[in-house]
């Protein structure tokens, strides 16, 4: 019993032949069958009742696609435990095993699965083929605009591909770290056998799921020709594609709602006996504020894109000048989320991210509590400064001063990261493995990102700089160069223990480069595009932007390039690599104290904590983690559900 | 010389050292190496600073564009010597502290160093003061801008998909070129009759959204002659691309030919006023 994980693993698990009722039925096959039969069904009932009315085609195209999400959801099982608890009967202890993966082998990552760690995973191919989607649209916008006048794209292509780029990496950036690492790796970092809710777990990543095909129906619908922002009244008289756009933004506020009050509930309710708050990994922290960012700044996206439906399909006029309404209602309902969701996106991978840098310095985290109260200040502050992405609308000049005062504000607490990374290198032992690598290209790139922030900041210059190229390119750097190589550096960092498999770093450093060079060329060369005057969103340009222009080209299919490098060595070292010790890093957190591959419920024994997990070169005696001596009597029951009462008991 | 043991700059036999370091000459120690990285990157940035926006941006024929330009010259050099410090740290790890030979296994822990109260300070301090200098610039200049000067001229501007429409109030004249005298505030009053556009007459440093149903307000006064171009900085459909105009400023006497060029009604007084001007 004391070494012997053989009850945990998940082939080796005897539970009941009938355990998981209709979950044995159900995969993503099931729920692209029920999402397309139940879409075609809402389609026929729409049609036949609206479709002779002033706002037939979207008010049928919204049913649609209503029908397809919750269609897609009953086939794949994320309504079955509240369907079965509102006909009278709960999930067996049996059931929810069988939910949690259990014998299933690889069929579970098709599934509707509870187990954490399975989510974790499916988040992850979901975040790499969300990229891979927005990655190629955007090389189809730098395709077309290798010549000024170039016939690649009609302009409503272009446009269209502008909107669905945009929206489709903000979705993926937004659930990159928090859907992979948050689930896979944070429950076990605080000694949890999993998520608070692992049923809303499940249900967060297969809704998220159901929001894509939407968000791509857009090119088949006419386009969404307003940009991702949506400004309308564009927006408003945009093609029906605005209507399944709209949806795919509603389920996605569900989703990454219902994730972040999970997370929120797991870091408060399920740390480990001596994981005290003072101890989180700064990770964990990253996460929690994230998750608490996230709650406040959801709900605004949601409002918007209901009042957004219900202009475009039953006629009221939130956003029609002519009938009372404003754009700017929906330029503020947007920023209020927009920009605390640029947190939302930044917070959770720079703390995965120093999570690294104290790795791979061997040296404890520089100045732990006050980068927790750097990121917690720059959550708070990050909901009073969305107005700036307004300084140029008109709305309220008077109030442009007081956005600019909050906004410069901000980079008093982000400073604080640079100083807790810097303060972490110093004297460090610098082991340059490949998630190093990505440490100091984020260093590099955030720096630039955050510099060129502080222009856009002022108002004055702003009005020159706004909707341009500048401010694509700033906002690459931060969001690309800064939150995405953070949460590369991450990924490296993970890669043994999500995988079991150690990342081949002769190919990871390749593309690192070619990642890195990608960088700097393509978005220098948007800066130069920026500082010439060439508008944002615009497939045909002057021919004095052509140089400009050039170099963004070129840069950015070498950082394409990369990328498919670096997604070749992770699925070269998936078939070939050699497997992964159970701590390959030496590092002091608790995911790597378990197995690779993870056990179902993480932990043999309950972890004890007892300092830190920064204690390098301290003494020994206050290691991170006390592993007590196993209990033979203490039945090793997976946490599968922690609203089942046999693991209540068991705790 | 064997994998085994990191290279550092102490011997080897003193863990941390410190004391034998600390009575070498400043630029032998590391942080005297820093100190000189951080001295080149400081000077590499205050260059671009000086050199970059006058090189890539366009001539300017305004004040306001003036004070852009400006403010960047100034912004990018007060944040040089910010960020060569975060550069020079990370640069110096990299050549300094950077653990050579076997790369299979982890080096030795490095010191327990969990942070230290001064040197936060210090860095705070240093940006609540720079944030300060930044707020107190970029106020200034922003209230300056906002001010309503006498003798303006009134320029309307209406966007629609996809022309621009300048209007000289009280002349009659219309056009689908915007004309403004030099040394003359001009005031934008900007709206749209369709969507919401960006008004961004790119060489005068300012832009303002065209939005429908309400007029907006934007200042600016041109001091320089020049051409330049009005482009739309907000996606306003299918060919967002192609929604601009040409643009130039010219002296007074020739913006009052161009004004009876283009049918002025110089009968009504107040556009004699309006001519007559400078």
């Amino acid at each position: 019993m004391t070494t012997d994980l053989a009850p945990l693993l998940l082939e080796d698990t005897p539970i009941g032949p009938t355990a998981g009722g209709l979950y044995r039925r159900q995969n993503v096959y099931t729920g692209l069958a029920a999402g397309i039969f139940l879409g075609f069904v809402a389609w026929l009932v729409a049609h036949a009742l609206w479709n002779s009315s002033n706002w037939g085609t979207d008010m049928v195209v919204t049913v649609t696609m209503v029908g397809w999400v919750i269609g897609f959801n009953l086939g794949v099982g994320t309504f079955n435990a509240p369907l079965r608890w509102m006909l009278g009967h709960d999930q067996t202890y049996d059931d929810e095993l069988y939910a949690a993966g259990v014998g299933q082998g690889k069929k579970r990552y098709y599934k509707f699965c509870t187990d954490h760690k399975v989510v974790g995973t499916q988040y992850l191919v979901l975040v790499v083929v969300l990229f891979a989607i927005g990655g190629t649209l955007a090389m189809m916008m730098r395709t077309q605009l290798i010549s000024p006048h170039s016939s690649f794209l009609s302009p409503n292509s272009y446009n269209a591909i502008v909107s669905i780029h945009g929206m489709c990496m903000i979705i993926a950036t937004i659930i990159m770290v928090t859907g992979p690492f948050t689930n896979f790796v944070m429950p076990i970092m605080i000694g949890a056998k999993d998520m608070a809710f692992p049923r809303l777990n499940a249900m967060s990543f297969w809704v998220v799921v159901s929001a894509i095909p939407p968000l791509l129906a857009t090119f088949v619908l006419g386009g969404v020709d307003a940009g991702w922002t949506t400004y309308a009244p564009l927006s408003v008289q945009a093609p029906p594609a605005m209507d399944a756009f709209s949806i795919t933004m509603i389920v996605f506020v569900i989703s990454v709602t219902v994730s972040g009050v999970n997370t929120i509930v797991t870091i408060f309710t399920m740390r480990a006996k001596g994981m005290t708050l003072g101890r989180l990994p700064i990770f964990t922290w990253a996460s929690l504020v994230g998750a608490a960012l996230s709650i406040y700044a959801m709900p605004a996206l949601l409002i918007a894109f209901t009042s957004m439906i219900t202009d475009r399909v039953v006629g009221t006029s939130f956003f029609v000048a002519g009938q009372g309404g404003t754009g700017w209602l929906w330029e503020n309902a947007f920023w209020i989320f927009g920009h605390p969701e640029v947190y939302i996106i930044l917070i959770p991978p720079v703390g995965a991210m120093l999570e690294v840098a104290s790795t791979f310095a061997r040296k404890p985290l520089f100045g732990y509590k006050v980068t927790v109260a750097g990121f917690v200040a720059i959550s708070a502050l990050s909901i009073m400064v969305w107005a700036h992405h307004m300084f140029t609308t008109g709305w309220a000049p008077e109030l442009a001063g007081p956005f600019m005062v909050t906004t410069e504000i901000i980079s008093i607490p982000t400073g604080i990261i640079f100083l807790c990374l810097i303060g972490t290198l110093w004297k460090g032992r610098i082991w340059t493995r490949l998630p190093m690598y990505f440490v100091y290209l984020f260093l590099w790139n955030f720096i630039i990102g955050g510099v060129t922030g502080i222009y856009l900041s002022d108002t004055p210059a702003d009005e020159y700089f706004h909707g341009d190229m500048f401010v694509t390119a700033h906002f690459h750097y931060t969001l690309l160069g800064g939150a995405m190589i953070a949460a590369t550096a991450g990924l490296c960092y993970w890669f043994p223990k999500i995988t079991g498999k150690m990342l081949n770093e002769r190919i990871g450093k390749t593309a690192f480069w070619m990642i890195a060079v990608g960088i700097q060329v393509t978005y220098f060369g948007m800066f130069w595009e920026g500082f010439e005057g060439m508008p944002r969103r615009v497939a045909f340009y002057d021919p004095i932007f052509q140089h400009a222009n050039d170099m963004a080209t070129g840069g950015a299919y070498l950082l394409m390039l990369g990328w498919i490098v670096l997604l070749y060595a992770g699925i070269n070292s998936l078939r070939q690599g050699p497997d992964a010790p159970a701590n390959p890093w030496h590092s002091k957190t608790l995911e790597w104290k378990v197995p690779t591959p993870v056990p179902l419920a993480n932990f043999l024994v309950d972890p004890v904590v007892t300092s830190d997990p920064y204690g390098y070169g301290e003494p020994e005696p206050v290691g991170p983690l006390v592993m007590p001596a196993p209990d033979p009597d203490r039945e090793l029951v997976p946490n599968l559900s922690s609203d089942n009462p046999l693991v209540r008991g068991d705790d | 010389m064997s994998s085994d043991h990191p290279v550092v700059d102490e011997p080897p036999v003193l863990p941390q050292g410190d004391s034998i370091v600390a009575g070498r000459p400043f630029f032998s120690r590391p942080v005297g190496k820093i100190f000189i990285i951080w001295f080149l990157m400081t000077a590499v940035g205050v260059l671009i600073g000086i050199f970059a926006p006058h090189h890539l941006m366009p001539t300017f024929l305004s004040h306001e564009g003036t004070d852009v330009w400006r403010t960047m010259v100034l912004f990018t050099i007060l944040a040089a010597p910010v960020a060569a410090v975060v550069y020079a740290v990370a640069a110096y790890s990299l050549i300094g502290w950077r653990h050579r030979g076997n790369q299979d296994d982890p080096p030795e822990d490095g010191p327990p160093l969990r942070g230290n109260s001064t040197v936060t300070a210090v860095w705070l301090a240093t940006s609540s003061v720079l944030v300060l200098v930044l707020l107190a610039w970029g106020l200034t200049v922003y209230s300056a801008e906002e001010v309503s000067h006498p003798g303006t001229l009134q320029v309307d501007v209406t966007g629609q998909q996809w022309l621009w429409t300048f209007t000289y109030p009280g002349t009659g004249v219309e056009t689908r070129s915007l004309v403004l005298p030099i040394n003359r505030p001009v005031q934008f009053n900007v709206t749209s009759v369709d969507v919401t556009h960006g008004f961004w007459p790119a060489a005068l440093g300012v832009q303002v959204d065209a939005n429908p149903g309400v007029t907006t307000v934007i200042r600016a006064t041109p001091d320089k002659l020049g051409n330049f171009t009005v482009r739309c900085s907000q996606l306003c459909g299918l060919y967002h691309s192609f929604m601009y105009a040409p643009g130039s400023v010219v002296t007074s006497a020739g913006f009052s030919r161009w004004l009876r060029s283009e049918g002025a009604s110089t009968t009504t007084g107040q556009a004699t006023a309006l001519v007559k001007k400078q």
